[in-house]
């Protein structure tokens, strides 16, 4: 582990079957607080399915099983006293196509103070609005347009609209789901930008089917394959000497 | 207190609930229970729910049971001894006396009505407190206790959501108490027929002529072939041989052919045709196509041929069915992947080929389940025969000729003033029954159709 | 250490085989390929004629009906001289500027006035010639103008229904010889017939109105939308976002989805049983007519919900559930508002298919003769469809343009509300 403190997510010995199908097998794995931990792998091999069991967003799926036990500081949160909505404010989640809602760019981030209750006044919310578009890196951009819909904008702003979004509800963890998959270079280049400034506030898991992309943000790099964990390391290990002739084989491009 | 004015209380005291409710909310936050508890008006709403719903669902159950209530305290008054004992004569005095004690009418038939009459106004009056009483006691009883129960960490909002989808379930289960409502009134009705009228022979029976019912022997006039043969007959020959050519085509001319401009107008076009009511269809029927058949009938040499002949209602009904074949053919070739269609033309095939070759063959499942519900809504169709086939029942293949369908025979079964226990009028529900089961089999059977041999596609 | 995940790819090559391709420039092929065109052509020639025929079955009924009924709205007056002042009526202008108006012409004997002016102006069967309702006319002119009681005037009443037909054409010998007679002396006159869409049923066509009937289509309307709307949106709700997949839930679509095809007259038939004879609510009452329209239209408005609901993507819930918004809120706040435009053209569909409804109504007893219009939920009432119906019986040539008459009211009102669902449709539906 390179950081010290204890990690923020702990996952061990967890099992996801669709029905009769396995999709992830016995995987175990620390997140860290404050750092960058991505997830690679050919398609297919399961790093969305592990990323959504982080949130309980599989509990949507109705043949979806999830055994083994996944805990967030120490909490289990499986357990039937863990609330599934506190979980999912606590664990933010940006998807690989931009959703914002078809509501103004005001609402969309002020959506979710307003159900959590986390402000009461509309100062408050201005407070909450701006401060998310800040961190966001998207408020220069939208600040005297705030009642425009959220889905007149660009794909990548749509993308950074939907990370102001999950941070105005002050989560722990940011999970991100291939997150510039559908975006264009320059708009990945800026959210990768973003991800290097927000990992200094919250805990950020990313799934990412492009290789260049974890080396240049993660500092954690976990390697799935047919849903196994392969192997997991800081990233310049796994990406200069790894260690499974697996992942030399993805890394190096003669498999994927 | 009269209904009205309760209920307006109840909701009243709701809205003061949960104004409370809120406030009190509100002041119990703590900053440190502020993150992800309950919203006070999650509070506000669980508290007013609480206060409103015991005391509706109350009134509810009473509605249905106090009237038997009220009577038993009317025929326990000395007054009551008068009373012939349980039957018609019995019912139809203490309904009158119960009009007259509501105030809704003047005059009475017999005598004993207006004795009885203060008695069961006394009556009512006092279950009428009995009742605001207990409502009223529920909505403050359970007011207060929701809000004791006001603090943070207790999580109103799940409860709130609870009741919720309780609310959503009971709206869903009223579509299944409908259903069980028809099978259970239809069956009630038919088994009094049926105790009258041995089921083979109204089953099997060839004669109906309801007008003339042999006291003894009930079902030798209410054998329903006849009507079964004139229903199906209409319906099920004459309209989808109209229906079934004109509603496939129309839905390959616009799937395949047609440029979007001309599908905009005229896929509408054929849905007006389904919007027009029946009524103004039989009219039209009346009006005008039977005369003409008549009139072609004639031409041809029939001279006999009736003026509410099979074959113009059977035309019209065709017509109005157009739309329903023409909208499920559409719907099953335009799922049929285009890649399908693709992979013909790109053989060299033309557009009319791959359409009877690969199209309607790959649809055919659809289309055949699309004509089958089309047969289901042209069987129970009610108003084009009532108005344009006639009502006498006979056995013809002859479509000059008029012939009777079950759905006019409910009907006519049911005008005039026969009494309710007549087999006149249990025989109409016999048929409804009957019609019932045979468009539930109709379309239970278009279903596992479509279902089963449908190539799922994806 | 397993083994490299590289996968094997074949190394050897196949033979081509010989092959020779097809000739497509003999006389037989060409002329196959000709036969192939042309019956393509007709191909689509047949569906062509398929939907122009249909358009053009929809188009004749509609122009029948218009022709048949545009004269409905129309009436045939006739100039009567009476000479008030020689009437000596029992009323006196004074009492005509009050309240007590109504009340004071109506004992006047204005009828036996107008009749004897009749006579009078036309000879002995004059007052056939003026239909029951003329008196109402000279009423109305009277207490526009009391002054008429002192003098003579000419006021333009209504004529009977033999004259009436007989001006549009479909008179007796014996009425049309009386319309050339009054024709010859300039005394008829073509007008509006305000009447029809004000007044409620009679047995003289014309005094009949369609008044009566609408309101009683109103107020059956409003109960059924009252109940189905919720009801069906509910259900929708539930079957769509919270009902867990199992056996009970397969029961309840079925349920629904089979009563959307249940025959209309079976719920007429269970409105019979169950709502007149069991909770003996009132016959031909709008509240029985609305209650089993309802239950009739509920599962159109749980299926056109279900497909609203279902047009919404998924992304749109992700999105909701993974900020932490509860099922509930999920729905309430992002799904049913998108949904709304489709489950609001679905009920305006629902709803236009219940005003033209007759068959359940008329197993609950809406066929009986109503003079007045309803007043209340459970005062007897008639709907407009039935009133067709019922004109549609009548022997008197008069009912049969007012029975146009009607129909062309109703299809307006259709038009207009199926109208209203399409600009809906178009206006709101969102294309993800």
């Amino acid at each position: 582990m390179t950081s010290n403190h204890p990690p923020k997510i702990t996952a061990s010995h967890v099992n996801v079957f669709y029905g009769a199908k396995q999709a992830i097998n016995d995987v175990s794995i620390d997140i860290g607080n404050d750092e960058v931990t991505a997830f690679i792998g050919p398609s297919g091999c399961g790093k969305s399915t592990f990323l959504r069991t982080l949130n309980r967003m599989n509990d949507t799926v109705p043949s979806a099983r999830v055994e083994g036990e996944i805990e967030l500081d120490g909490e289990n949160i499986y357990s039937p006293a863990m609330d599934v909505v506190q979980l999912r404010a606590r664990v933010g989640m940006v998807f690989q196509k931009p959703n914002p809602f078809p509501k103004s760019i005001y609402e969309n981030v002020a959506y979710g103070p307003r159900i959590h209750g986390l402000a009461s006044s509309k100062a408050d919310f201005d407070t909450v609005v701006e401060r998310s578009l800040r961190r966001a890196g998207l408020w220069e951009e939208v600040k005297d347009r705030l009642s425009d819909s959220g889905t007149a904008l660009s794909g990548g702003q749509q993308q950074r609209l939907c990370i102001a979004r999950a941070i105005a509800v002050d989560p722990e963890v940011i999970l991100m789901d291939e997150p510039c998959s559908a975006l264009d270079p320059i708009a990945t280049a800026k959210i990768e930008g973003l991800i290097h400034e927000l990992k200094g506030r919250y805990a950020i898991v990313i799934v990412t089917h492009n290789m260049q992309q974890a080396a240049r943000v993660s500092q954690r790099t976990a390697f799935f394959h047919l849903g196994t964990l392969v192997e997991y390391g800081a990233t310049s290990d796994i990406f200069t000497n790894p260690r499974e002739e697996r992942t030399k084989d993805y890394i190096t491009g003669r498999y994927g | 207190m009269a209904a009205g004015a309760l209920a307006f209380l109840i909701l009243g005291l709701g809205l003061i609930a949960w104004l409370a409710a809120r406030v009190r909310a509100t002041n119990t936050r703590t900053a440190a229970t502020r993150r992800f508890s309950s919203l006070p008006v999650h509070h506000a709403w669980f508290v007013a729910l609480c206060t409103v719903l015991p005391p509706l669902v109350f009134l509810g159950v009473w509605a249905f049971t106090s009237p038997a209530l009220v009577t038993d305290a009317v025929l326990a008054t000395p007054a009551a001894v008068q009373l012939p004992p349980p039957g018609f004569d019995r019912a139809s005095i203490l309904s009158e006396a119960r009009e007259l004690a509501a105030g809704r009418s003047y005059g009475a038939f017999h005598e004993l009505a207006h004795t009885l009459a203060p008695a069961y106004a006394a009556a009512q009056a006092r279950f009428d407190w009995i009742a605001t009483g207990l409502a009223l006691l529920l909505a403050f009883g359970g007011g207060a206790a929701a809000f004791a129960r006001v603090r943070p960490g207790f999580a109103a909002r799940t409860h709130v959501e609870r009741v919720v989808m309780v609310l959503l379930l009971a709206a869903s289960l009223i579509a299944v108490l409908t259903t069980v409502g028809i099978v259970a009134s239809l069956l009630w009705e038919s088994a009094r027929f049926f105790s009258i009228v041995s089921p083979l022979e109204f089953l099997f029976g060839t004669h109906w002529s309801p007008q003339v019912i042999d006291a003894r022997d009930p079902g030798a006039t209410l054998g329903a072939v006849p009507l079964f043969w004139g229903t199906f007959f209409i319906g099920a020959v004459i309209a989808m041989a109209v229906a079934i050519p004109f509603g496939l085509m129309s839905a390959v001319y616009l799937t395949q052919y047609a440029t979007p401009r001309a599908r905009r107008w005229m896929k509408p076009t054929l849905e007006v045709l389904a919007g027009v009511p029946t009524v103004v269809y039989g009219y039209f029927a009346a009006l005008t196509v039977a005369p003409a058949v008549r009139d072609l009938g004639a031409a041809l040499g029939i001279s006999w041929a009736s003026s509410e002949s099979a074959l113009a209602a059977g035309l019209v009904m065709g017509v109005m069915i157009i739309p329903f074949v023409s909208s499920m053919a559409d719907d099953s070739m335009a799922a049929v992947p285009a890649s399908m269609r693709d992979g013909s033309l790109a053989m060299g095939a033309t557009s009319s080929e791959t359409i009877r070759r690969v199209l309607i063959p790959a649809a055919l499942p659809g289309v055949v389940g699309g004509v089958l519900l089309a047969v289901s809504r042209a069987i129970g169709e009610t108003m084009i025969v009532v108005m344009a086939a006639s009502g006498v029942a006979t056995l013809t293949l002859n479509p000059f000729a008029s012939t009777t369908t079950v759905t006019r025979q409910i009907v006519d079964l049911l005008t005039g003033e026969a009494e309710f226990d007549s087999p006149k009028t249990l025989a109409a529900f016999a048929l409804g029954l009957t019609l019932f089961v045979i468009t539930l089999l109709l379309n239970i059977f278009a279903l596992t159709v479509v279902k089963r041999y449908r190539e799922a596609y994806e | 250490m397993s083994k490299s995940l590289v996968p094997e790819l074949p190394t050897t090559a196949a033979e081509p085989p010989a092959r020779r391709p097809t000739d497509w420039t003999t006389g037989a092929m060409q002329k196959r390929i000709r036969r192939r065109y042309a019956a393509e052509r007709r191909f689509r020639l047949l569906g062509m004629a398929a939907v122009v025929l249909s358009a053009a079955f929809l188009a004749f009924l509609l122009i029948v009906m218009l022709a048949r009924g545009i004269g409905g709205f129309t009436e045939t007056r006739v100039a009567l001289p009476i000479d008030f002042a020689a009437a000596r009526l029992p009323v006196t202008p004074a009492q005509l500027r009050g309240r007590g108006a109504d009340l004071a012409l109506a004992g006047a004997g204005l009828e036996g006035a107008v009749d004897a002016a009749a006579t009078t102006a036309f000879g002995k069967d004059g007052a056939d010639l003026l239909s029951d309702g003329a008196w109402l006319t000279v009423r109305d002119a009277v207490k526009r103008d009391p002054a008429l009681l002192a003098r003579r005037a000419t006021v333009e009443v209504p004529v009977a229904s033999a004259i009436d037909i007989a001006v549009k054409g479909h008179g007796t010998p014996g009425a049309e010889a009386t319309v050339q007679r009054l024709q010859a002396r300039g005394l008829l006159s073509r007008g509006l017939n305000w009447r029809f869409l004000g007044n409620a049923d009679s047995t003289d066509p014309t005094r009949v109105g369609i008044w009566g009937a609408f309101k009683g289509s109103l107020l059956t309307m409003l109960v059924t939308l009252l109940l189905a709307f919720p009801i069906g949106v509910f259900a929708a709700l539930y079957l769509e976002e919270y009902a867990p997949r199992n056996r009970w839930t397969d029961f309840l679509e079925v349920s629904i989805n089979n009563l959307a095809a249940v025959p209309s007259i079976i719920f007429g038939l269970l409105g019979l049983s169950v709502f007149l004879g069991t909770w003996g609510l009132p016959r031909s009452a709008p509240i029985v007519g609305g209650l089993t329209l309802a239950l009739m239209t509920m599962p159109v408005i749980v299926i056109a919900g279900r497909n609203a609901i279902k047009g919404v993507p998924p992304s749109v819930r992700d999105a909701a559930l993974g900020i932490g918004a509860s099922p509930v809120q999920v729905v309430f706040h992002h799904v049913l508002p998108l949904a709304l435009p489709g489950i609001l053209t679905g009920t305006i569909i629902g709803m236009a298919r219940a005003l033209g409804e007759t068959a359940p109504l008329l197993m609950i007893g809406m066929r009986a003769f109503i003079a007045a219009p309803p007043s209340g939920l459970r005062d007897p009432a008639t709907a407009l469809p039935v009133q067709i119906f019922l004109w549609s019986d009548q022997v008197d040539r008069g009912f049969v343009e007012k029975t146009s008459a009607a129909i062309i009211v109703l299809l307006v009102f259709l038009l207009a509300m199926n109208g209203l669902a399409i600009y809906l449709r178009n206006r709101f539906e969102t294309r993800w």
